[in-house]
Order: C-alpha cells, then sequence, then structure tokens
C-alpha cells in the first residue's frame, strides 16, 4: 500500500539524507522526548539498532529495532521535535535515553507512587500524568510495553490512539 | 520518598482514600485474623459464593497450597493473592524459614523474595562475567534489583531442590548499574513500595529471561558484580531465576489457581487453592476446559472486544493484576482523582470479551464492570473486587488480571510439558 505523503515540508534536506541512510545503517538510531530529531544523530549508535523512518500526513515514525527484539518508536512533528516514545518487546529499553530530560520527572513520580502504593496497587501497570508529560506501561515478564508522550506538544492532525 | 505530590500530579489509578480506609479500617479493628495486617498465610474463612469448592477437600493434598487475596503486608493492595513459601539452605532441612505474604504471579517466572524480610543468610552465585550474579528485574511499574541465591523450595508438599532465587533489596549489593533504572525507571526494593515479601512468578515460561540471556548480554538484565561495579553478563539457562514449578520432584507441568466466586460488591478477603501439576493427581485432572495456547516468546493471547474485529494482540491472563484492564471510550473513567484510571461507569454494565489463542481455539467471556468510586466508597474495607476495571495504557491489550480467576480453575501449562489436553505453553479454564 501506498504510504500517505507527507505535507510537512522538510526544509532541511540533510534529515532527508540523514534518515535515507539511517534506513539504511543498522547503527544509527534514536531521538529523544522533546528535543530535534536532529539528536537521531548525537543519539548515535547508544541503542546499537536498525532504524526505519516513515513519513506520515501529520508527523514522522522513528521506527528502532532493538537487538533484544523490543521495539522503540519515536514521534516528531513538523517543528521536528520528539512528542512522543512508544516501545514494545521482551525488554524494555533504556528510557533514560528515550524520554531525555523528561526522565528524572517520570522516575521521581514513579517513586512517590510506589512510596504510597497510591498511583497503582500491581506491577502490571503504571500511568504517570502530569501537565507536561503522559507516561503509561503494561505488560508482563518478557512482555512489556508503554508510552511516553508531551501533550501540550501533539500536533494538530495527530490523535492520541496514532502514538502506540 | 515521601508522597508529596498532589493527586493530580500522581495521575491514574490512584486508589488513595479506598486504602487510606484500609488502613485505618482493617488493621485498627480487631480483625479476627491476621489476614489483613500482614501476618497471616491462610485460614480464613473469605467468602463463598458458590465457586467450584474444591479448596475443602483440596487443602490437605501434598500439591495444594491455600492462597488469600487480602490487602498484603503493607496493607496497600486490593485484587492481590498470596501465598506463603518456605525456603532453606540447599541440603538443609533445619536452615529454613517459612515467609507469608509472597504474591503469586501468572505474569512471572521465579520466586523473589524481599532481602528485609529474610532471616537466613545466603551465598550468592557467581556470575560467568565474574563476581557475583545480580539481576535488574524490570516490571512494568518499576524496577527490583538484588542477587541470585539457591534455596531448597517449600510449598505445600512440593519441593525443588537448589532453585536459583532472586534477593530483593540486599545491602550487599547497594550500587544499581545506571542501564538498570534508566530502563526500570524507579526503585521498588522494600515490601510497601513491592506491595508483597516477595512474589512467586509461576506463569507459562520456566526461566525469568529465557534464551536471550543465554546467549546475549541484555541491558537492564544479569550483570556480575563486586561490591563496587557491576558488568553486564550472560548467563545460563540453569543458572537464571527458575520458575520453582518446574523444578519440583513431582506435579511439575504447571499449576492451577482455584477461587471461590465473589458477590458483585466484593469481600474482605477471598481464600482458594494454588493446585501443582496438571492431570498429575486426582485433583488437578483436566476436563472440558477450554485450552488457549499463548505465545511462546511473549505469553500473549489476543482478544476481541466490543464487536470490535481488531484483534488485541497483547491481551493476557495474569494473576498479578488486580483488575480487568482494557480500553473503551464510552465507559466513563473515574472523575475522583482517588480512582483515576478506574472505570466508574453510571449503571453497571455487563460486557462480553472474546479470547484467541494462537492455537485458534476461542472462548468468550462475560464480565461485570461497577463503579470502582461505588464500589470502593461501599465497603471501604473490602479487598477483593470482581467488578474492578480500568483503562488499559496499552490500546492494543486486553488485562483479565485477578479478578478474572474468581469463580474459576484456571490451569497454566509450563512450556513444552505435556498435560492430557495439551502442550504449554498454555492457559485452560
Amino acid at each position: 500500500m501506498r504510504r500517505p505523503r507527507s505535507t510537512i515540508d522538510f526544509k532541511d534536506g540533510w534529515f532527508r539524507a540523514l534518515a535515507f541512510a539511517a534506513a539504511l545503517c543498522p547503527c544509527v538510531a534514536s531521538a529523544t522526548l522533546g528535543e530535534p530529531e536532529a539528536s537521531v544523530q548525537t543519539d548515535g549508535a547508544k541503542f546499537n539498532a536498525s532504524i526505519k523512518v516513515t513519513e506520515l500526513p501529520s508527523y514522522r515514525l522513528h521506527e528502532i529495532q532493538m537487538p533484544s527484539g523490543s521495539v522503540l518508536k519515536e514521534f516528531s512533528g513538523a517543528d521536528g521535535k520528539v512528542f512522543a516514545v512508544v516501545w514494545s518487546g521482551p525488554r524494555v529499553p533504556n528510557l533514560r535515553q528515550a524520554m531525555g530530560q523528561y526522565f528524572d520527572e517520570y522516575a521521581a513520580a514513579t517513586s512517590a507512587a510506589q512510596a504510597a502504593r497510591t498511583v497503582h496497587s500491581d506491577h502490571t501497570h503504571l500511568q504517570i500524568r502530569k501537565a507536561d508529560l503522559v507516561v503509561q506501561t503494561s505488560g508482563h515478564m518478557r512482555a512489556l510495553s508503554g508510552r511516553a508522550y508531551l501533550p501540550q506538544a501533539i500536533p494538530s492532525g495527530v490523535s492520541l490512539g496514532d502514538i502506540h | 520518598m515521601s508522597a508529596t505530590r498532589t493527586s493530580a500530579d500522581l495521575g491514574e489509578l490512584g486508589i488513595r482514600r479506598w486504602l487510606a480506609a484500609l488502613r485505618l479500617g482493617v488493621c485498627a479493628t480487631a480483625w479476627a485474623s491476621l489476614l489483613s495486617c500482614g501476618g497471616g498465610d491462610g485460614g480464613s474463612s473469605g467468602l463463598s459464593g458458590g465457586g467450584s469448592g474444591s479448596g475443602s477437600t483440596a487443602t490437605t493434598a501434598a500439591n495444594v497450597a491455600s492462597v488469600v487475596a487480602n490487602s498484603g503486608p503493607a496493607n496497600n493492595t486490593v485484587n492481590t493473592l498470596y501465598t506463603s513459601v518456605t525456603v532453606c539452605l540447599p541440603g538443609s532441612t533445619s536452615n529454613c524459614q517459612t515467609i507469608d505474604n509472597i504474591q503469586v504471579d501468572t505474569g512471572s517466572y521465579g520466586l523473589r523474595i524481599l532481602s528485609s524480610v529474610l532471616t537466613l543468610s545466603l551465598p550468592v552465585a557467581s556470575a560467568a562475567v565474574g563476581n557475583s550474579l545480580v539481576e535488574c528485574t524490570v516490571f512494568a511499574d518499576g524496577y527490583s534489583w538484588g542477587p541470585i541465591a539457591a534455596v531448597d523450595v517449600q510449598i505445600a508438599g512440593e519441593t525443588a531442590s537448589s532453585v536459583p532465587i532472586q534477593l530483593i533489596g540486599d545491602s550487599r549489593f547497594p550500587t544499581i548499574p545506571a542501564d538498570c533504572s534508566a530502563s526500570g525507571g524507579s526503585e521498588e526494593d522494600t515490601v510497601t513500595a513491592f506491595g508483597a515479601n516477595g512474589i512467586l512468578g509461576i506463569g507459562v515460561f520456566k526461566q525469568d529471561c529465557g534464551s536471550d540471556c543465554v546467549a546475549t548480554v541484555e541491558p537492564a538484565s544479569y550483570y556480575g558484580c563486586s561490591s563496587t561495579q557491576c558488568v553486564g553478563t550472560t548467563v545460563p539457562l540453569a543458572n537464571q531465576v527458575q520458575n520453582p514449578v518446574a523444578l519440583f520432584a513431582t506435579d511439575n507441568n504447571g499449576t492451577i489457581i482455584d477461587l471461590p466466586s465473589v458477590a458483585e460488591e466484593g469481600a474482605a478477603t477471598l481464600t482458594g487453592s494454588l493446585i501443582f501439576g496438571i492431570d498429575t493427581e486426582s485433583n488437578n485432572v483436566s476436563g472440558s476446559e477450554t485450552v488457549l495456547t499463548v505465545d511462546p516468546s511473549s505469553g500473549y493471547l489476543t482478544a476481541s472486544f466490543n464487536g470490535d474485529p481488531a484483534a488485541l494482540s497483547q491481551s493476557f491472563i495474569d494473576s498479578g493484576s488486580n483488575g480487568i484492564y482494557f480500553t473503551d471510550a464510552d465507559i466513563p473513567v473515574c472523575t475522583d482523582t482517588d480512582y483515576s484510571g478506574f472505570y466508574c461507569p453510571a449503571t453497571s454494565l455487563d460486557l462480553t470479551v472474546t479470547l484467541q489463542g494462537v492455537n485458534s481455539v476461542t472462548s468468550t467471556v462475560d464480565f461485570t464492570v461497577d463503579n470502582a468510586e461505588t464500589l470502593g466508597n461501599t465497603n471501604p474495607t473490602f479487598t477483593v473486587f470482581p467488578t474492578l476495571a480500568g483503562t488499559n495504557p496499552v490500546a492494543d491489550s486486553f488485562d483479565f488480571g485477578l479478578a478474572f480467576y474468581y469463580g474459576r480453575r484456571v490451569a497454566t501449562a509450563l512450556e513444552d510439558e505435556t498435560t492430557s489436553v495439551g502442550t504449554g505453553p498454555y492457559v485452560a479454564f
């Protein structure tokens, strides 16, 4: 099936070249939540993973296949910034890498929740909902999924249902 | 870490008021048994709502452990199942400790015990890469860190020798590798944070990691640690944390969790049976149940809900989940932030979901969703809620938690093990 053509004006032909190279090269991976997708480049080989880039009408999807068998997807908007990351598979990827500056906020909120045992009361689910950050995880051992997104940075035309 | 954030910060699935009521109510009152305040491991009458009732005859059998759903050792859980486990130094019958409030979890694999409740002094296993073998166990809600040690395990009359287990939060290994916390989020190495004295992972797999960790150094997994630093390591299958059931001398091909049904409004506690083996004894014979095989890598099966033909491909049956978790945008979520993330329908909803195994066998399940706020506020000391349901963070998933087990006899067959009705990994009910 023909993929929908992007309506985003990518002024940066440099990025297209990078994305194309990334699609071929198994050594480049990952942008970081809240940061420009150029962090694909600076993050470099930290995940030691292969990446596929797909352009959709309202966002760009970076699909990163981890050596562990897990998949990390990163969603970037017209402004070139990553507004969501989604993961699934046998092992949770390095979320500090994937969430960047938001990781500490996520970890602190989770710790507070565990100390109080109020946000959740099982090991199978977690939802952190803050004004600037939503983190939702689910799953059992050997099969874990989750997503983190910046609710105020989701581009128009993108629904939460797209972030999966 | 203190809970200084507002409930809005903390977001969904908050049941603060509910749990506060539990703490004030259950423990402060002269509760007839120790169950709800963390001291007991069985013996309460619970409710008998017309379930299969096998417990009455089976509790004395060597392959049957008593299980109870209550608020746990930290008095802070609902719909969570516990049992007792005895661990001994390998080869010893005197250096043993019986630990209660061990969560029974078909969503994980292997026995893990909080170091803080362990009085035995256990030598730590060695890592292939050198030094001590220590593990980062990543759950959906956080991670647990601690070394691996071999123990003899006894549950009911079943025994397994030299079983590698994890000692969570062991002070001998205080340094947590950066990639462990980076994948796991936050540490849950205390009884309060963990909600149990330990966890008995009796899901379909025999090891916690499996072949992945034999061939490759997986991030946030196993490490060889000195007292000050850790290096990732591969681990042979036999040295990984093992599902103890697979190592039992008998009755080692799977388990059956048998719980009575519960009145719709719930119950204070519920007792039932954890039966070891399938078709190995007179009390675990397969009958006309539906056998749904699950994915041999992930443990997933699929579900179809609300007539939506799109299969929910990341679905699972899990005694370690405390509700029924699924996505239905038409059901209102609770507005009280103490219950946010749970469903709060205006009236009781009778719903239907169809499960499908990897073997293409299907089973249709009826279930009820009640208003979580009403449930909790009406009976604040209850810990058993058969109609508690919440939003699933993963849209492609339907999670059949412990509430699914109430009033059922649910068999879990281990991978590659055969019963009279099939070969695992499967779930049957």
